[in-house]
């Protein structure tokens, strides 16, 4: 159609040159028509022009897009979705456009079981103070096995494995995510003991939390895939105190248990040697006690026969053999001479417990 | 005329969209419509995405709604347990509309603001109910064969999924679960108090394990160090045994001559008798002595 008025319009510029003064009044009305036909004209090839490049659209690299024509995804299966880049579709109400986050972490906070806190107070450290019981309205807690009260806050990541279903299903489905996950906070909370969710068994808590999220995102078919799960469990502060010193004292216990292994270790090595040494000095003893009277057997059978061809001469030369050392080891010998009269002499004796000095036991002639 | 025809064909298209926009309707995916014939719900609702075909008003009317699964979570109330402990219990219910024909004009034009009240109260009926028919031991037990909490959660969800039919709601739960548990405010103080004291218990009992346990494995280390040596002792004894009992097999050579043996048994204990710090007096008669005896000597003759 603006094809068929561009004569006219290229006409319209040399047109005040052959002015016609017939009438004046009704010509420059006529003039005036003509020039806001024309930039009316111009305008609606914009928008004609605006309506149709509207459609074009960019999708982000962490995003998929669907087209809705008439309402219906555009395509079939994955084609469903499109990756990243410029599309076009036909503008609104032909298509709509429905973008999708995906490969991005998603993330959702339970803090259903965590007392009153925001994270500013967390970062400064000035929490409210807590009073001796806990209101239910403001403050969140779990209840273990043991009917213990804790508080425990979760933070799940995922990513979202299957959009159609994330988007067209569920009004609110990271809202779904985190009611699964509060629900797996207190569910997990109701099979553990409260030792085991602090203590014990922290990262058994933590994944049986994680097992009974996806349980039910799966269940609830969401179309995520969880990557990671944080938990953390804490005392109520109003009995941190008590809660620590049984800490210290289950510390303090197994010091005195490692000191008592030490010692055991220390007692038995200890034990071991002795006992090995004891055996060792009696394998010696034998020894040498077999060893010594297998000689002394040598010695009494080579002496035999010149015992036997002369006795007497033989104890003799033996005795006399063996006074020799005898007499050389003793430290003080006193030789006592007869009397010329004949008669035996006395001898006096003091003896003395002292180590005997030489000449301390004279003898009195 | 050129400049006709071009506005005869404007005109057209200009007649035709509006026609569209007065006939033709969208559906959304994730929507289901319902058309209304002068006030009353008429055919299958479209719950398929596309456009259709209906008469313009005020002959036929549109209704849509979300067919999504939508989130609600009903109060924290207070319930007592088939024990007779108060316990708080709040659910998360996740619904859908399944019968738009059926959920259309059962609450004023559609509203899901309608539908949550009386899925609120439809809720809190059903929880005191299932609550009321179990122990506190069903909602926490370390013994997970003990633990019902699956169980009450379908118990509930069964309990309002029977109701919602019976009223034909056109509603349906696609899931549903136990968002948070608690106890009353005055409770939470008692459990704090014996919580502490079996904290209390708990130190105690720590130190006086340790301290025996350490005792227990001092002990027996003493023991068995004992029984160590003792063994050790005997086996040195019975080494030493066995030496005696080899040294037996050689006395025979001595019992060809017990004389010279005793003899010489004799002269080797001397030998050792004398070997250290020993005094010795002799007289001439003792040999090698009796050498001296017919010695001149310098002894004066008195």
């Amino acid at each position: 159609m603006s094809h068929d008025h561009e004569p006219d319009h290229t006409h319209e510029h040399p047109a005040p040159a052959p002015v016609t003064p017939d009438d004046a009044g009704s010509q420059a009305l006529a003039e005036a028509l003509h020039s806001s036909f024309a930039i009316v004209k111009v305008v609606m090839v914009l928008m004609v022009l605006a309506f149709f490049s509207s459609g074009f659209f960019t999708v982000g690299p962490q995003e998929k897009a669907v087209i809705l024509r008439f309402g219906r995804p555009v395509g079939e299966g994955e084609k469903v979705l499109l990756n990243s880049g410029w599309h076009w579709s036909y503008p609104y109400p032909i298509d709509e456009v429905v973008k999708i986050p995906i490969t991005e972490i998603q993330k959702v906070n339970s803090t259903v079981g965590w007392y009153a806190t925001t994270a500013e107070q967390e970062l400064s450290g000035e929490e409210l103070p807590s009073g001796p019981s806990l209101n239910p309205a403001v403050d969140g807690y779990a209840i273990t096995a043991d009917r213990n009260i804790i508080h425990t806050r979760a933070t799940l990541y995922y990513h979202i494995e299957d959009p159609i279903h994330f988007v067209f299903n569920f009004v609110s489905a990271s809202n779904t995510v985190q009611n699964a996950l509060n629900n797996a906070l207190f569910y997990t909370a109701a099979h553990f003991n409260v030792d085991d969710v602090l203590t014990r068994d922290v990262a058994g808590f933590r994944d049986a939390v994680l097992q009974r999220v996806s349980d039910l995102t799966e269940q609830d078919q969401l179309g995520i895939v969880i990557d990671q799960c944080e938990v953390q469990s804490i005392p109520p502060r109003q009995l941190q105190d008590v809660f620590t010193r049984v800490t210290t004292a289950r510390e303090n216990r197994n010091k005195i248990l490692n000191d008592a292994r030490s010692y055991e270790n220390q007692v038995l090595s200890q034990a071991g040697a002795q006992a090995s040494s004891i055996t060792n000095a009696a394998a010696a003893d034998r020894a040498r006690f077999v060893e010594s009277i297998t000689a002394e057997a040598k010695r009494f059978g080579d002496l035999l026969p010149k015992y036997e061809s002369n006795p007497g001469l033989f104890a003799q030369m033996t005795l006399v053999q063996a006074m020799g050392p005898i007499l050389t080891n003793a430290q003080d010998k006193i030789f006592l001479p007869e009397r010329a009269d004949g008669k035996p002499r006395e001898l006096r004796l003091m003896l003395n417990r002292e180590p005997p000095q030489p000449k301390s036991a004279p003898a009195n002639p | 005329m050129k400049r006709n025809a071009m506005t005869v064909v404007i005109g057209a298209v200009l007649i035709v969209i509006f026609a569209l926009l007065l006939f033709v309707f969208q559906v959304r995916q994730s929507e289901v419509a319902v058309v209304t014939t002068f006030g009353k719900p008429t055919a299958q609702p479209y719950d398929k995405p596309g456009a259709y075909f209906k008469w313009p008003w005020p002959i036929q009317k549109v209704y849509k709604f979300d067919q999504r699964v939508q989130n609600f979570e009903d109060r924290f109330s207070e319930n007592l347990t088939g024990d007779s402990n108060p316990l708080l219990v709040m659910v998360y219910v996740g619904w859908k509309i399944t019968d738009a024909r059926a959920f259309f004009p059962k609450f004023a034009g559609g509203s899901t603001l309608a539908a949550q009240n009386m899925l609120e109260s439809m809720l809190r009926s059903a929880k005191s109910a299932v609550v009321g028919k179990h122990p506190l031991a069903d909602f926490v037990n370390a013994d997970a064969k003990q633990l019902k909490f699956d169980a009450i959660e379908i118990e509930i969800e069964q309990a309002v999924q029977s109701q919602l039919q019976t009223n034909n709601c056109g509603i349906g739960i696609a899931f549903l679960g136990i968002k948070k548990l608690g106890l009353p405010e005055n409770v939470t103080q008692t459990v704090f108090q014996r919580m502490t004291s079996e904290r209390q218990i708990l130190i105690s009992r720590f130190q006086y394990e340790g301290e025996a346990e350490a005792q227990k494995i001092k002990s027996a280390a003493d023991r068995q160090a004992a029984e160590t040596i003792a063994n050790a002792d005997a086996a040195a004894t019975r080494i030493r045994g066995e030496g005696e009992a080899e040294a037996a097999r050689v006395l025979p050579v001595f019992e060809q001559n017990p004389e010279l043996a005793n003899f010489l048994l004799r002269i080797s204990a001397l030998q050792q008798s004398l070997n250290q710090r020993a005094t010795l007096i002799f007289d001439e008669r003792t040999p090698p002595f009796d050498l001296f005896q017919h010695l001149p000597t310098n002894a004066p003759s008195r």
